[in-house]
């Protein structure tokens, strides 16, 4: 048990602002008026891009077969990808009633066996933290009898969100990896990139730059993630969160117990990527690095600019509303405004207050902060007339009633608009909107009607 | 026919295309028309069944959550929780119907949801769905079962012009109305419980869907025992039928296994010209029935060298491997979700209950995989035949309007089917 960690304190994050303004932070979920996934899912998003890894959920069928194989997080990892597999113990109303542990140490067993993982994560789900099973004991067992790292993923489903379940799928790697090997070599410039998932390949629009500036990665949390190479993560000079809040937890306990200092940025956009690459920099240090981060932001920022000539003509004068959640209040927001449209409303309602200050220094004052998208964007649409909707595919009827162009921000994206380059495919996908007359046809009135 | 294993002997699931009850359930109440389903659990059962059918059907997908947290999971037996969801649901939209279902957590812990739902004042139908048990046909029926016997009114007449419908879990919304009209064509009104042909069938709504858009109404529901005839199709459905003959003695119930192939509508239209005193089906019947022969036999060269391997939902794998058979498909193993009473009746060189490991292991040794999206990893290495049925596809758009049931549908199928196998074999 004393390996548990606190749900309590996890949720009275001290390097959170919003703690310093509300007493409770994540409150509980409301019955019937409740959106957004449980802490199992926080902890898969977190932990699952470990591709090297076997991620077995112990619990019933829902867990994992509705979920498995649904992010795109990419990885160079050689050996098979063990990300976008689903292993579940699958428990069945007899080990409702006599205790699943017994199958879950076969299933671990079994996935050793047939697919050599370097590491295997056991998740608790509901029903398996309800009835009991001891996971830190089979994970223990099962580490010693296999010779590789097993972690027991305290973040049940109920516990809470899908924020809090990052946190505690951070709190595993903090736990059980964290510090438990020492790296071949470190250099000066060792970094770890926190909470980048590598969703289609974001992360490696700038990791080639970062290597081209002597910035090593020693680890990631866990985008193109190595077990070995967490493992090392207690000894690097920095720690990068990467548009992520919730691991914020992780970060400000690796510099208490390491002394790793760490830094939040966003590598959306081109300000914000040129930002980034040039905050790291400075954190670590280095007044020559420094010199050579603006050079190089330089050299990609005159490349990028000269790709996106062709677009800057089409884009001219076009106006965006924006409504999606979280940090891409602001993110996305910022690398539409690097194409040259204007943005003259975001959504905030799920944002954080931090999210909404950034939200507001970009949007500046004229542009409106929506907090009910759902009712306002309509009227802000004929107020502003915007040619563009940026949203979920709820929002598509409004889109069409519009006669406006239509993007979908909130699906599953399938090409990456992180970094420099990936500002060219949002700029790509953003034209093909602009440009295609679907929205209009659809629009059409039906011959019968009047 | 081959040796069928009814129980996996593995202690894991490894890519697992078993689908959980809650999940079924939630489909079934969404062919209820202004219905809110309702999962009695953690978000997440909730938040993730939303994401995947959200996806495979490219619409917007209704359902709310009791949302248990892990103190009400001790304190709360679901009466506050489900109460205070059934009253935070209504102050924003006014459902017709509330459809709950139930979760592992909260069958594990015990919730006497039956109790609680005589608590609640407002329409409200509830189906105790663990996902420790079953699988998506199972929660299905589930729910379809408990819309029959809380909502369905007792009656002792019968109109001979009525018909019900029961249609699986894994007939398409296109499939269910083909199969509507195919009955209507007959000259009867029918109604289908549950009936996503109007409710998910992809129609550009209105307004977002804060409710199922389209189904069958609570009315329609209620009003259902005093039908001539009772169809049930795939075995998942017959514990509705029996569920639905108590509602009337003199209802007549008959069964089809499925829909697929020339030699199942055969035996579906003989019932109809049975039952409606007719000679021959209307014309447009006779024509479809004339074109299966002659696409089966067009298909029969290419399918005839094919070997198959198929994974799917029982009810819909009993079919897909008739319909194949019938142009001399090889079917090489038949991997079912779950077990069933269809398995028996499977045309296959082996039929078992598994996994898609289990389909990755057989893989080299077919042509041609009909499976669901995640199939596409075990396929697009081997550069096998691919063809994607069942839940989820999130691969491609139009999933809702792919039709593979009785003559017409049937034309659409074998062709597809030997085209997949041809281009697998030039590739």
């Amino acid at each position: 048990m004393a390996k548990k960690p606190k749900i309590r304190e996890l949720l009275n994050e001290s390097a959170c602002d919003h703690n310093t303004t509300k007493k409770s932070t994540c409150s509980t979920p409301t019955p019937g008026a409740t959106t957004g996934g449980c802490a199992f899912e926080g902890a898969q998003i977190a932990l699952f891009p470990y591709a090297d890894a076997a991620h077995i959920v112990h619990g019933p069928i829902t867990c994992i077969g509705s979920s498995w194989e649904t992010r795109a997080t990419q990885t160079s990892w050689s050996g098979r990808d063990l990300t976008q597999m689903g292993f579940t113990t699958g428990v069945t109303t007899s080990d409702v009633v006599f205790g699943g542990e017994e199958k879950l140490a076969e299933a671990i067993d079994y996935v050793v066996e047939h697919y050599t993982p370097e590491a295997v994560f056991v998740y608790a789900t509901c029903v398996t933290a309800l009835i009991g099973d001891d996971l830190d004991l089979v994970c223990q067992q099962a580490a010693e009898r296999h010779d590789i790292p097993c972690v027991p993923v305290h973040a049940p489903g109920f516990v809470g969100s899908k924020n809090l379940g990052s946190r505690l799928g951070g709190e595993a790697v903090l736990q059980n990896l964290i510090g438990t090997a020492e790296p071949e070599q470190t250099t000066p410039y060792d970094i770890n990139l926190i909470g980048d998932y590598n969703v289609t390949g974001d992360m490696w629009q700038y990791t080639p730059l970062l290597q081209e500036l002597g910035i090593r990665v020693l680890s990631t949390l866990s985008g193109d993630g190595r077990v070995k190479d967490i493992r090392c993560a207690h000894r690097a000079k920095l720690n990068v969160i990467v548009c992520a809040k919730s691991l914020i937890s992780l970060t400000r306990k690796m510099q208490e117990r390491y002394d790793i200092p760490h830094i939040s940025l966003s590598f959306y956009g081109q300000r914000d990527t040129s930002a980034g690459l040039l905050a790291i920099a400075e954190a670590l240090g280095d007044p020559d690095l420094v010199t050579r981060t603006k050079a190089l932001i330089a050299r990609e920022e005159a490349a990028l600019e000269e790709k996106l000539q062709p677009y800057r003509a089409v884009f001219a004068g076009k106006k965006a509303v924006l409504n999606t959640g979280g940090n891409k209040a602001w993110s996305i927001a910022s690398a539409l405004q690097d194409l040259g449209i204007e943005v003259v409303a975001t959504a905030v309602g799920k944002s954080t207050e931090d999210d909404k200050e950034k939200a507001r220094q970009y949007l500046g004052d004229k542009g409106v902060l929506m907090t009910k998208p759902g009712q306002e964007q309509a009227k802000i649409i004929d107020d502003t007339r915007a040619d563009l909707l940026l949203a979920g595919g709820r929002s598509l009827y409004t889109a069409i009633k519009k006669g406006i162009a239509f993007a979908d921000v909130n699906q599953e994206k399938k090409k990456s608009y992180g970094g420099y380059a990936g500002l060219l495919n949002l700029a790509e996908d953003l034209k093909n909107a602009l440009e295609n007359p679907v929205f209009k046809t659809v629009a059409r009135r039906a011959p019968w009607e009047k | 026919m081959g040796e069928v294993m009814h129980k996996t002997a593995k202690p894991l699931q490894v890519n697992p295309f078993k689908l959980s009850q809650p999940m079924g359930a939630t489909l079934a109440f969404l062919g209820v028309d202004r219905c809110m389903p309702l999962m009695h659990g953690a978000q997440g059962c909730t938040s993730f069944t939303k994401v995947y059918f959200t996806r495979h059907f490219c619409e917007p997908i209704a359902i709310q959550t009791t949302a248990v947290t892990d103190i009400t999971a001790i304190l709360d037996g679901g009466d506050t929780s489900i109460v205070e969801a059934v009253k935070n649901i209504t102050a924003k939209v006014t459902p017709a119907l509330v459809g709950l279902c139930t979760t592992g957590l909260t069958e594990t812990k015990g919730d006497d949801i039956r109790g609680i739902a005589k608590q609640v004042d407002f329409p409200l139908v509830y189906a105790n769905t663990p996902d420790y048990e079953g699988g998506l046909e199972s929660g299905w029926a589930l729910a379809a079962k408990g819309l029959i016997e809380q909502l369905v009114a007792p009656a002792t007449a019968c109109d001979k012009q009525k018909v019900v419908l029961l249609p699986h879990v894994s007939l398409t919304p296109i499939e269910v109305e083909k199969i509507k009209q195919f009955i209507a064509a007959f000259g009867y009104t029918v109604y289908a419980l549950p009936d996503l042909s109007t409710s998910l069938d992809g129609h550009l709504g209105e307004k977002q869907a804060a409710l199922s858009s389209g189904g069958i109404s609570v009315e329609e529901i209620t009003g259902l025992a005093d039908a001539g005839l009772v169809l049930s199709v795939g075995d998942s459905m017959l514990p509705c039928a029996a569920a639905l003959q108590q509602k009337n003695p003199i209802l007549r119930h008959h069964h089809f296994a499925h829909l697929h192939g020339l030699a199942a509508s055969d035996a579906f239209t003989a019932l109809l010209l049975a039952e409606s005193g007719r000679s021959t089906p209307p014309s447009e019947i006779v024509r479809w029935r004339k074109r299966l022969q002659d696409a089966l036999l067009d298909s029969h060269f290419s399918l005839g060298q094919t070997r198959f391997l198929l994974a799917s939902e029982p009810d819909q794998l009993v079919g897909l491997c008739q319909a194949l058979r019938e142009a001399g498909g090889r079917i090489s193993s038949a991997i079912s979700s779950v077990d069933s009473t269809q398995l028996e009746r499977v045309v296959a060189d082996e039929v078992l209950v598994g996994d898609l490991e289990d389909a990755e292991q057989r893989a080299d040794a077919i042509d041609v995989l009909i499976s669901n999206f995640h199939a596409e990893a075990i396929a697009h290495p081997r550069h096998k035949g691919l063809l994607l049925r069942g839940f989820p596809n999130w691969e491609q758009v139009g999933n809702v309007l792919q039709n593979d049931v009785l003559y017409e549908g049937g034309c659409y199928f074998i062709c597809t089917a030997a085209n997949v196998a041809t281009a697998q074999r030039e590739h």
